[in-house]
């Protein structure tokens, strides 16, 4: 397909790939601004920006810089009048610190990180500060031996 | 493992014997601290501290499920004992004292082992008194009955019995390979960790093990134990420490401890294993450094639910 009206003025050439949806979309126009100089980083943030919005439809996603991490972090409500989440979007490959988990739990909300693979699958993990005592296994509970019992006989 | 009893103990008490609250003492064996006397096992257990029981008890059923002694104390259970002055090294057979402390290891030894010939040579002699009274009783019943004397008369058979009876007494040896001999299964002590060696004689300090990240294990480990939680070795799950809200056999783990430092890099791929065992196994994953006050900062990871 021939791309007219090509924004960067230089010469052109013959064909033309199709545009990148991506590239032109002002919210990823916007996370660029923040200038953070990780593409990578930028390019994960928006996929996870697109699954909040279009796919869960969650409210006021926003993208904010994180100064200490030359980060962009979304700030994002699951609802109209729920709390402020932070979400912390990362390419699957890469590594990071405890110490920076604690700089965007330092932001005051309710964290979420969100780790992008290479075929776009998003995995959401919540991180909170502190010690969270895990949900009890749910009943009803079943006494192992008499079961046990019961698939001898039944075998027999 | 056997549960340990009940008994009050006077704190402080001068008594070695009896006091188990004192002082620990571990046996090194390379480099692994282990707990053989079963005082020593409880003060630990009374101190919040778990251990992995390393033995097997050879008159029990299902071996591979109930251990018995020694117990193993993971290294920063056993540096929180050195910590407070609560644990000492047993003084080992030391090869390097060559000539007396052989000398006296094999005088020992000789004399175990001519306390278990002269027991066996009285156990020998009983057993041929026995064996002779035995021959006896049986020869005399067969000269006796009914079918012998029938044969002869009675005079007659009183004498053949007396003269059978003389010449086995003449006669009679009881051989050596015939000997019952017993095998005590039972021990009634630990030999290699004598009662006789003072424990309060060991004054040598344990041995230093320096690694940084052992610094960081070792800040949470005693963190955490400081806030009343038992902490057991956490390999099954892929982490440092499982961390339950009180004893072991009451609870299940809540957490799995990571211990990492601040500015270690960790790899997001882990961090996602680990929070998805940990949702599987419904323990809570913690994320623990150590922080520059000397308190620890703590991360909760848990499954978002998010599909």
């Amino acid at each position: 397909m021939k791309m007219s009206g090509a924004s960067d003025g230089a010469e052109m050439p013959e064909k033309r790939p199709p545009p990148n949806w991506i590239l032109q979309h002002p919210a990823y126009q916007q996370m660029k601004d923040l200038q953070v100089g990780d593409s990578a980083q930028v390019h994960a943030a928006f996929l996870v920006y697109m699954d909040l919005t279009e796919v869960r439809r969650w409210k006021e996603v926003s993208c904010v810089k994180s100064p200490e991490l030359q980060l962009v972090l979304l700030e994002v409500r699951e609802k109209e009048g729920a709390p402020v989440q932070t979400v912390l979007p990362l390419p699957v490959h890469c590594s990071l610190s405890h110490k920076s988990i604690r700089q965007v739990l330092d932001r005051g909300f309710p964290m979420l990180l969100c780790a992008v693979a290479a075929d776009s699958t998003l995995v959401y993990q919540r991180m909170t500060d502190g010690l969270v005592t895990p949900e009890p296994p749910v009943g009803p509970f079943q006494d192992v031996g008499r079961r046990q019992q019961r698939k001898r006989r039944q075998q027999r | 493992m056997e549960a340990p009893s009940c008994r009050e103990r006077p704190p402080g008490s001068e008594e070695e014997k009896e006091d188990p609250a004192v002082v620990v003492g571990l046996s090194l064996c390379d480099s692994a601290p282990l707990v053989w006397r079963m005082q020593d096992l409880r003060t630990v257990r009374s101190r919040g501290l778990v251990g992995a029981l390393l033995g097997s008890l050879p008159r029990a059923p299902r071996q591979n499920g109930r251990l018995g002694r020694p117990l193993l104390l993971l290294p920063e259970e056993e540096r929180l004992l050195r910590e407070h002055h609560a644990a000492a090294a047993l003084p080992q057979p030391d090869r390097s004292q060559a000539m007396s402390g052989l000398l006296k290891q094999d005088g020992v030894r000789a004399e175990l082992c001519q306390q278990y010939e002269e027991q066996q040579q009285r156990s020998f002699e009983e057993q041929s008194v026995l064996a002779l009274e035995d021959r006896k009783s049986a020869l005399h019943r067969a000269m006796t009955s009914s079918h012998i004397s029938a044969e002869s008369g009675a005079g007659t058979s009183d004498e053949a019995l007396q003269h059978r009876l003389q010449t086995l007494d003449q006669n009679f040896t009881f051989p050596r390979s015939a000997l019952a001999v017993q095998l005590s299964t039972a021990r009634t002590g630990l030999s290699y960790c004598s009662e006789a060696r003072a424990l309060l004689q060991a004054d040598w300090p344990i041995r230093q093990r320096c690694k940084p990240h052992c610094d960081a294990r070792y800040q949470v480990y005693r963190d955490l134990r400081g806030r009343g939680f038992y902490l057991t070795s956490a390999g099954k799950f892929g982490g440092d420490f499982l961390v339950y809200p009180g004893d072991p056999l009451r609870f299940h783990a809540h957490f799995i401890a990571v211990c990492v430092t601040l500015d270690e890099s960790i790899c997001l791929l882990d961090v996602l294993a680990v929070t998805r065992l940990g949702s599987n196994v419904k323990k809570t994953v913690l994320l623990c450094s150590p922080g520059a006050d000397g308190g620890v900062c703590y991360t909760s990871l848990q499954w978002s639910g998010m599909v």
